[in-house]
């Protein structure tokens, strides 16, 4: 700073005592703690900030700074859509040629298409990435839970934004991304027209899939709708819900309090904007690299094959191989998102809040575990959903090839590969038996029956009681599998359905690894001898199901004390459907079954 | 270090947008364009502007971008020899006032622009996505005599043109000859055993199914039909058991017969089938000409040759009925039965030969029962081919025989099959 020694008439003096010079320059720029409030307070911008914040809520490593990125990244995307918006029309006649002339012709458009393409892409990985932080930081606990919940309303509307977006350029890659998305919502119970229970009036021209398409089939209504929804209705709302969100930010307090405070200015702020310039500058690199695709123009007479729902959602698609789509595509969206949600309400350890998930080695057996020592049971199940959504997409993504069949990512893909697998349907008392069992290893022994039950039998009886019924329920789990794959007909699923399993790409040449082997078995040692120790096998799988049962009792026991009946109930189902798509998963793989439950007339298929 | 790496990254940042905006401002068509201007004098560059060039033709939704490069395609005075700054050649008979021979007089570029005869992708402005050849664009440029497949769009009679599309005339005759209407329809004329080939040379490559996989680089239509025409079994040799699912049936190769076509005859097919187009032009576009002449004929037995060509039965049976084409798995040592017999077995008994040429015989009676069905099948003719046309046949079939060498052999000697089923 020029030091200003009175010395006769100085222009600068004379300008800055103008009101003119005061209106745009509202305070001095020496480095002041008064200026560096005022920068602070005086912006309309900055405002939203705090004027101090804790020293060690600034390190990079804490937040790495992933939910600022996620609102630069949005306000990227709203500049560069913008300019794109000049050059687009949504029309099916115009839309394809408009992109091409951002492509060919006008100034710098490729660049800008790229970048708004990669820029949607990185904001919904920051935005995910952010939740993560902060479900491992435990900043959604009290008192943030309903920022938590703003959070995870937002995640939604990025995920719809950019699949509104996906089909503006209107070329076949968009066409059929939509189309997959757009079946799920005519597969929604009661309200799509391919769903289960789907009430009596509903119909092609009124259901689920209408409304998001606009029409019956996906054309020019429905591009316009799409259009509006990503460029004014959703940015309308998400704007509403980022303001409250950040409002909540400061409301709430930052969950990292401690170190000594410092100003804001210039100490997050230049944080911050070294973080926008380099993301920047990450989006430059990256766009002129990588060219944002653009296919033949959208026919809907020409299906590609395979084709594939935006990136976040082929989780969900691949999932589709293991459940009818309202489950993949309705019901289990609407779980998780409704699970994220309540997981601040239903989690109540008041630890880890405001550092990161402390983690351990430990040993577990032979192996050695990365074990979260203060939450574990919080962030296992949290990172092991994260982990099966990102390996569900990244199969989805790289190792589905025509047909949904399964290439490995260096293997080129062919049509005219066939590959068939053989399925079988649980019989449906057998199936309620199996999902019943599976579901009640989830239940608690509350401690007012141990009391009576000790009352009644003896110190022994509750511990007994508890081995019979994790024992019990073990058994049923395994004979109501086994038993129907052995006695049901083999072909009482006769549809010749073309998926690809793991195991056939590993070499096996069976599609129900399982149930192949116990041919072979039988085939092999004789009928006696053969079907013996398949019994025993399914004993000593009921068996080892019930130990593991067993030895997870205590901790249900103090959990369910700990959070009460309902919370519990709530967590442990949660818990339990996510690996029970896992389990379905493995199911189908190993044992060949497409269904444990279903009722056709209905369209109702577990 | 948080300066320093604000500093880099700002540094950084500006190199990026300088970089962007120079890269934008020397985009391919730039050098092109500054490469003809250094050609020419100061007075001829005034005539020339700069910039994206393009040629808009609403009729035809069509916005071409291609005179950016090729600036000198309307300017025979400008055009230097080397591409792409030559001049559009005139066609014969193509002359201004003065009798001198100049472009664009036929078809002005303001009325046909440049992709509707030329293919390519009109609206790019590099040149391997302007040529089309790029992924995602099915409509590659129609170099050398290809673009002759164009002319048909408007001129669907070619009479009028005939000597400007001698490849298109050339292919036109070979499909016909080749008998390829006997199992391709185009439009309302040919049988229906394979695919209707009336948009061959524009619908999309998925409704094609244009195979790609089995064969090399490019992938694009002219070449998959050069490949189809030259070698079609290798573009879909099937699926014998060992590369299926235990219990999933054999897939039998492209029935389609390899017809040993010389490079020449390809290209002329070629030509001819991507002037096979959907079209929706203006009905002021198309114009109209002389019918080409009904054939007269000589004989009966010349009639029936004419029928035999005309509708495609040389495909299978072969030129002059000889036989021999491959249907795997059909009975008669799996080929298609040749003709030259036919006396022998039908002379009295006539009707029964019209009655197969009438309904055909389908499905072919299998070598193997455990195999699939053979491909190739006899269709039934009966609502095409007139009845005096049928006769005329009948007489041109027995009078096949006339080529074998010696005496027809004993009936006794005829494969039983032709006659039990």
């Amino acid at each position: 700073m020029a030091d200003a020694k009175p010395q006769g008439f100085s222009l600068k003096q004379y300008l800055k005592k103008t009101k003119l010079w005061k209106s745009i320059f509202r305070h001095d720029f020496a480095d002041s703690p008064r200026t560096r409030l005022q920068r602070i307070f005086g912006n309309v911008f900055l405002h939203l900030h705090p004027v101090r914040v804790a020293k060690d809520a600034l390190r990079v490593t804490y937040t790495w700074g992933l939910g600022g990125i996620s609102f630069y990244l949005f306000l990227l995307l709203t500049v560069t859509g913008i300019l794109l918006m000049f050059y687009y029309r949504p029309a099916s006649m115009l839309a394809y040629q408009d992109i091409k002339d951002i492509t060919f012709a006008v100034t710098l458009g490729r660049l800008l298409r790229n970048m708004h393409r990669w820029a949607a892409h990185l904001m919904v990985i920051a935005v995910i990435l952010h939740m993560v932080r902060v479900f491992l930081t435990g900043a959604y606990k009290p008192p943030r839970e309903y920022n938590w919940v703003v959070g995870v309303i937002l995640l939604v509307m990025t995920l719809f934004l950019s699949y509104t977006g996906y089909l503006l350029p209107w070329d076949q890659l968009a066409l059929w991304a939509v189309t997959v998305g757009a079946q799920m919502a005519a597969n929604s119970p009661m309200l799509g027209n391919e769903g289960p229970f789907k009430l009596p009036f509903i119909t092609t021209s009124n259901d689920a899939r209408f409304a998001l398409v606009g029409g019956t089939v996906i054309g020019d209504a429905t591009l316009i709708r799409f259009y509006v929804l990503h460029c004014m209705a959703v940015p309308f709302l998400f704007t509403l819900f980022l303001a409250v969100h950040l409002w909540r930010v400061r409301k709430d307090s930052f969950s990292k309090q401690t170190g000594e405070k410092v100003d804001v200015w210039p100490h997050l702020v230049s944080r911050e904007l070294l973080a926008t310039i380099l993301v920047t500058v990450i989006l430059f690199v990256w766009s002129i690299l990588l060219q944002a695709p653009l296919e033949s123009e959208a026919n809907l007479n020409v299906t590609p094959n395979p084709s594939k729902a935006p990136w976040y959602f082929l989780g969900l698609q691949e999932l589709l191989v293991y459940f009818d789509p309202w489950i993949a595509g309705v019901v289990l969206p609407t779980v998780i998102v409704v699970g994220l949600m309540a997981i601040p309400y239903i989690d109540t350890n008041p630890k880890g809040i405001g550092y990161w998930a402390k983690m351990e080695w430990r040993r577990y057996g032979p192996l050695p575990v990365w074990y979260p020592a203060e939450r574990p049971f919080a962030v296992s199940i949290f990172m092991l959903g994260v982990v099966m959504w990102f390996v569900l997409i990244f199969i989805g993504t790289y190792c589905r090839g025509p047909n949904w069949e399964w290439y490995w990512p260096w293997e080129s893909w062919s049509h005219r590969r066939i590959t068939k697998l053989t399925l079988k349907n649980i019989p449906n008392l057998w199936g309620i038996a199996l999902m019943g069992g599976y579901f009640l290893l989830g239940s608690p022994f509350p401690k007012q029956v141990k009391e009576r039950l000790a009352a009644i039998g003896g110190p022994k009886a509750p511990a007994l009681a508890s081995t019979a019924l994790h024992m019990g329920l073990g058994m049923l789990l395994s004979v109501a599998l086994f038993v129907p794959l052995l006695t049901a007909p083999d072909l009482d699923y006769p549809l010749r359905s073309r998926y690809t399993t793991l195991f056939e790409a590993l070499g096996h040449a069976t599609n129900a690894p399982v149930v192949m082997a116990m041919y072979q078995l039988v085939q092999q040692a004789g009928r006696v001898v053969g079907y013996s120790l398949i019994a025993l096998l399914v004993l000593a799988i009921g068996a080892g199901l019930g130990w593991l049962g067993l030895r997870f009792a205590k901790f249900k026991d103090r959990l369910c004390e700990e959070l009460g009946l309902v919370k519990y109930t709530i967590i442990i189902s949660l818990y339990l459907m996510m690996m029970g798509v896992l389990g379905k998963i493995l199911l189908r793989l190993l044992f060949g079954i497409k269904y444990l439950f279903s009722l056709p007339v209905f369209n109702f298929n577990i | 270090m948080k300066r320093l790496l604000f500093l880099v990254l700002s540094a950084l940042l500006a190199v990026l947008f300088v970089f962007s905006f120079v890269e934008d401002s020397t985009r391919e068509w730039t050098g092109y364009q500054r490469r003809f201007m250094n050609t020419l004098e100061r007075a001829e560059r005034r005539g020339v502007s700069t910039g994206i060039q393009q040629v808009i033709v609403s009729d035809l939704r069509k916005v071409d971008r291609c005179t950016t490069c090729h600036l000198a395609i309307d300017r025979p005075q400008l055009a230097l020899a080397e591409e792409p700054f030559t001049s559009h050649p005139a066609l014969p008979g193509e002359v201004n006032k003065d009798g001198d021979p100049t472009p664009f007089i036929f078809h002005p570029i303001e009325k046909f622009g440049c992709t509707s005869c030329h293919g390519g992708q009109g609206l790019a402005t590099e040149v391997k996505a302007a040529h089309g050849d790029v992924a995602h664009w099915e409509d590659p440029l129609l170099r050398g005599p290809l673009v002759q497949a164009s002319c048909r769009q408007c001129h669907g009679n070619t009479e009028q043109i005939r000597e400007h599309v001698p490849m298109l005339l050339e292919g036109r005759e070979l499909f016909k000859a080749k008998g390829c209407y006997g199992c391709h329809a185009i439009k309302d004329f040919g049988q229906t055993v394979s695919v209707d080939l009336a948009e061959v040379g524009s619908k999309s490559y998925l409704l094609m199914e244009a195979d790609f996989e089995m064969m090399p680089h490019p992938h694009d239509r002219i070449h998959w039909l050069k490949r189809k025409l030259g070698h079609p079994r290798t573009l879909n040799p099937g699926l014998r058991p060992e590369e299926l699912p235990a219990g999933e049936e054999e897939v039998f190769a492209s029935a389609m017969p390899y017809f040993g076509l010389s490079e020449h005859e390809v290209d002329a097919l070629t030509v001819y089938l991507l002037s096979l187009k959907a079209s929706n032009l203006p009905a002021s576009y198309v114009t109209q000409a002389l019918p080409e002449p009904e054939p007269v004929y000589a004989s009966e037995i010349e009639r029936g040759e004419a029928v035999f060509v005309k509708f495609g039965c040389t495909a299978c049976h072969g030129i002059g009925g000889v036989g021999g084409r491959r249907n795997v798995n059909a009975g008669l040592g799996e080929e298609v039965p040749p003709l030259l017999y036919v006396k022998a077995y039908y002379e009295h008994d006539v009707e029964s030969l019209k009655n197969v040429i009438r309904n055909g015989r389908q499905p072919t009676p299998r070598a193997n029962p455990h195999r699939p069905r053979p491909p190739l099948y006899m269709p039934a003719w009966k609502d095409r081919i007139p009845e005096e046309d049928i006769n005329a046949l009948v007489a041109y079939l027995f009078s096949l025989s006339d080529q074998l060498p010696e005496a027809p052999p004993a009936p006794a000697e005829v494969p039983a099959d032709t006659a039990s089923n």
